[in-house]
């Protein structure tokens, strides 16, 4: 967004910042040039802004006073967690203000009777089952980078991982939370209940890529760890008998905690950085995590194994240990980063497509990379048709980057047109909002506009993100009423 | 005053050309499908496609005509009375199933449809729509289901239908048709605007179509049924099933009374209802382990047969709604405070000169309770609960609320924070209250 309606000047911006530095200290305000660098971009670092200011509150009170001033001023302003967002959805605006919530990063209260921890934004996600874990607890979503983002961020974009198959994603872990809404005030919606009466708001701000308000507190869903955890490893020659073997196996009764996907490209490159012991000559592996009571478990593995042999699994191997379980699981989760290691460049993507597509879909993605000329590797979590296609490139190759961002659309495009979505976990951000029309039409859009009005009349917080043109609250985004639309007096009082 | 109530009747006879079918009250016809409102629509409306409804709320919200939406009519007593509405706009016609994959486990389906005939057709394919809400074998529809977010005993281990909706198709209070989230089980494309839709109570916009998540349907269930003498030791046993390696798909506590009542162990204090669903293995070894860590604390404990099971599960699925009471409510609490408000219930002199039933489902943190008395002692009761749920850090709704209660025992207790957003949101979604606001919002 920028600033129309208020210049700018030098005085106006040594005033902001000495009334920043007045409410957050000296310390907690940056506005040097080079220091304002590092917040230039999320994980998707394609795109950079640099703000106006970065600010570091320490408490909810402290981001609802910067808040008041975005809106006395008219500041944009964004959140941003541990910035490690793959879809530009922490990234600046050139005239506003970078609200980073690093330092609000205690954990408030462990309440393991009612299976309750409270935390700041700022907590990174595996410090939450570290809070937990002596008790036999753990916070379920556990997205590839849980080691550094923060449930702040989670929160926004509504991370998932690769146990959220059976166990669901951040919504379905988050009871309640304190945010400031962007307008200033402070709100509780939820607590440590965990359900809800009337309106679903928390559900509405959970995966709201943080235009909505600014989270300050989070009520968070712990469950106990599973009796009895057991890994299943599976090769086989075609990437579609291991696609076909993820839908047998839910056909069957067993939803197991996690079901990953990878195919030949991504095995080779892990395998060239960690060496988890991957068959280099596999179309694909298959990894199945069953977890539960140590009976069912007992039961569900050689059901599960079985389904892999009828399916054309050429090895299958359980985890002895949990030393090999986590070796089959090391490759998995260094498979972003050991793209890297094959390729200068590579271009992540999130789309969603139904399982019983997957071999189709497959073959489309496969088609459109010889069409561009490009490599695609494809790593996924099999089980709810997330997929993480990674398109490889060479930046120093003229135009090869722009092929790649383009290829990358039309795999979204074939996830929408076999009923899917444009991103399962990453959330649309800046980078994808000009494929939210593939699925939604301007009314469709126009109806999450108003949401957004509910929340941010002034379009303040985060603007430029998600929404694929900028749309405003003065026309709600209904069709023009007539003249007797007046309602019913008594209706009219509700208000 | 006269020509104005002329022409808009004038307007709703136009509605009558919109649709495929209507009925007009009082006309002389009959019509058994129309429920007792607790108001007088002028026309109720059977559209059978989404264009009808369409065309209906475009032309309702132009003329500021007022639409109550509805399917089977089974919870109309939910929330605050409805004032008047121009038409009563019915989901019947439209019960089909649209769509279902079974290797997605994904199924869309129009909201006319009730919700035992969606089951039936998901389970041809040995799947599951785990939600079992109350009037489930007496017309409870998935439009209803998904407006109101009712739900029972599976909810424990399922959730309700917010934690299972992942798409809808919906006409706004303007007439515009809308397809929000989608058929895919990880969605985060936009904001979650169907699980908003759970539980709004028809008030922001006229549900047509939703697709859930399925689940398979597992081999072997059995239902356990412990006793005990006392509310300390049902207390620690609840807290132990609550920590254990199990994983129940029902689990409920029952006070004395409806221990009797639901002949689930009468005579007893307390009871606990469990049920299992897996392999037979493991529901096996899930009983043996509950026998275990409950071993010396209950005075009983049965292994139900199949028609006992059954029953009991009716019952309890069905209870607050069939007891009769002055009035129902929900506590939504934490965890521990749902397990020992029965005792907080019991032991309180407020509640000495009414009757009261309570059912805790622990892991979803819910209190059912029951009322029945008479004039002030009620409404004492009624007090006493809506404090109770606020000093656990809960909230609560009342519901069949006896009509000469209303006027001081409200739908809703306090909703703090959220209730101006809430009106933010019917504000923006609505702005012309077509649609029943007053379901949830009191005039102020």
């Amino acid at each position: 967004m920028d600033s129309q309606a208020v210049k700018r000047t030098g005085r106006w911006k040594s005033r902001i910042t000495s009334e920043l530095v007045g409410i957050l200290g000296a310390g907690a305000v940056i506005s040097a040039e080079d220091e304002l660098i590092a917040y230039e971009s999320d994980g998707l670092t394609g795109y950079r802004v640099k703000p106006l200011f970065v600010v570091l509150p320490s408490t909810a009170e402290e981001v609802s006073q910067v808040v008041k001033i975005c809106n006395r001023e008219k500041i944009p302003f964004v959140p941003r967690g541990a910035g490690t967002g793959l879809s530009g959805g922490a990234l600046p605006n050139r005239e506003g203000i970078v609200i980073s919530l690093s330092r609000m990063n205690r954990i408030l209260d462990v309440d393991i009777p009612n299976r309750v921890v409270v935390v700041e934004p700022g907590v990174v996600n595996i410090s939450v089952t570290d809070a937990v874990s002596a008790e036999g607890f753990y916070y379920a979503p556990d997205p590839s980078s849980q080691i550094v983002c923060t449930i702040g961020g989670n929160v926004a974009e509504n991370s998932g991982g690769v146990h959220c198959l059976k166990y669901g994603v951040t919504t379905n872990h988050v009871l309640g939370v304190e945010m400031v809404l962007p307008d200033g005030a402070v709100v509780t919606l939820g607590g440590p209940a965990p359900e809800s009466l009337g309106y679903d708001l928390l559900s509405l701000v959970v995966g709201s890529e943080g235009l909505l308000g600014i989270v300050t507190k989070v009520f968070l869903r712990i469950i106990k760890k599973p009796q009895m955890v057991k890994t299943l490893f599976a090769s086989f020659e075609r990437i579609e008998d291991a696609g076909a073997s993820v839908s047998a196996i839910i056909s069957s009764g067993v939803i197991p905690a996690g079901m990953e996907i990878m195919d030949n490209l991504s095995i080779n490159a892990v395998e060239t950085t960690v060496g988890a012991g991957y068959p280099r000559d596999a179309g694909a592996i298959l990894l199945v995590e069953l977890d539960g009571p140590e009976a069912e478990v007992k039961t569900q593995v050689p059901a599960v194994s079985e389904i892999l042999r009828e399916n054309g699994a050429i090895e299958i191997k359980l985890a002895a240990d949990e030393s090999e379980r986590q070796l089959f699981w090391k490759g998995r989760k260094s498979a972003f980063a050991a793209m890297g290691k094959i390729s200068p460049g590579y271009y992540v993507q999130d789309g969603v497509i139904p399982r019983s597509t997957l071999a189709k879909v497959l073959g489309e993605i496969g088609e459109l990379g010889r069409r561009y000329g490009l490599r695609v590797a494809n790593v996924f979590h099999a089980g709810d048709g997330n997929l993480h296609p990674l398109v490889l490139y060479d930046p120093e190759v003229e135009g090869e980057s722009e092929k790649a961002e383009e290829l990358s659309g039309e795999i979204l495009r074939v996830c929408v047109d076999v009923g899917g979505s444009i991103t399962g976990e990453h959330g649309v951000g800046f980078d994808k909002k000009r494929f939210l029309p593939l699925m939604f039409n301007e009314q469709e859009i126009d109806t999450m506009n108003l949401v957004r009005c509910a929340f941010d009349e002034e379009g303040l917080c985060n603007p430029g993100k998600v929404f694929p043109t900028p749309r405003t609250c003065v026309e709600p985004g209904m069709k023009k009423q007539g003249p007797e639309t007046t309602p019913a007096k008594e209706m009219g009082e509700l208000f | 005053m006269v020509r104005s109530f002329e022409k808009k009747m004038s307007h709703v006879t136009e509605l009558y050309k919109m649709v495929s079918n209507f009925h007009v009250p009082g006309s002389g016809d009959t019509d058994s499908g129309v429920p007792e409102f607790g108001f007088s629509p002028e026309v109720v409306l059977y559209p059978e496609s989404v264009e009808e409804i369409s065309r209906v709320l475009g032309f309702a919200s132009q003329k500021g005509i007022r639409v109550f939406p509805f399917a089977g009519g089974t919870k109309l007593f939910l929330g605050n009375p409805v004032c008047s509405v121009g038409a009563a706009l019915s989901l019947k016609r439209l019960g089909r199933v649209l769509f279902h994959e079974p290797s997605d486990m994904v199924s869309t389906v129009e909201c006319g449809m009730e919700v035992r005939e969606f089951q039936k057709a998901v389970g041809r394919e040995n799947q599951l729509f785990p939600v079992d809400p109350p009037g489930l074998n007496s017309g409870a529809t998935v439009g209803g289901l998904v407006s109101t977010n009712l739900c029972g005993p599976m909810s424990t281990r399922y959730g309700t239908c917010r934690e299972l909706i992942l798409g809808i198709r919906a006409v706004r209070a303007d007439g515009e048709i809308i397809n929000l989230g989608g058929k895919v089980v990880k969605n985060v494309a936009g904001y979650d605007i169907p699980k908003l839709m759970a539980g709004s109570l028809g008030t922001l916009c006229v549900l047509v179509e939703a697709t859930f998540r399925l689940y398979p349907r597992q081999p072997s269930s059995r239902t356990l049924v412990l006793g005990f003498d006392n509310h300390v030791s049902c207390s620690q046993a609840a807290r132990a099933i609550f920590a254990a390696d199990v994983v129940p798909t029902c689990f409920e506590i029952l006070d004395e009374r409806l221990s009797s009542e639901f002949s689930a162990a009468p005579g007893a204090k307390r009871s606990v209802l469990l049920k299992f669903d897996s392999f037979e293995e493991a529901v096996i070894e899930q009983i043996k382990q509950v026998r275990e860590i409950t071993s010396g604390k209950s005075a009983s404990f049965v292994e139900m047969g199949d028609e006992d099971s059954r029953k009991l599960w009716d019952s309890a699925r069905e209870f607050p709604f069939l007891s009769g009471a002055s009035f129902s409510s929900k506590l939504t609490l934490p965890v521990t405070a749902s397990i020992e408000i029965l005792s907080d219930i019991e032991s309180n002199p407020a509640l000495s000169g009414v009757t009261v039933r309570c059912l805790s489902r622990p892991a979803r943190g819910v209190a059912l309770v029951s009322v029945s008395g008479e004039g002030e002692e009620a409404v004492i009761a009624a007090r006493f609960l809506e404090n109770l749920a606020d000093s656990l850090g809960g909230r609560i709704m009342f519901s069949g609320v006896r009509r000469e209660l209303r006027e001081r025992v409200k739908a809703w207790g306090d909703f703090g924070d959220a209730l101006f957003l809430m009106k933010n949101i019917k504000r923006r979604f609505d702005p012309g209250n077509i649609l029943p606001g007053e379901k949830i919002f009191d005039a102020d």
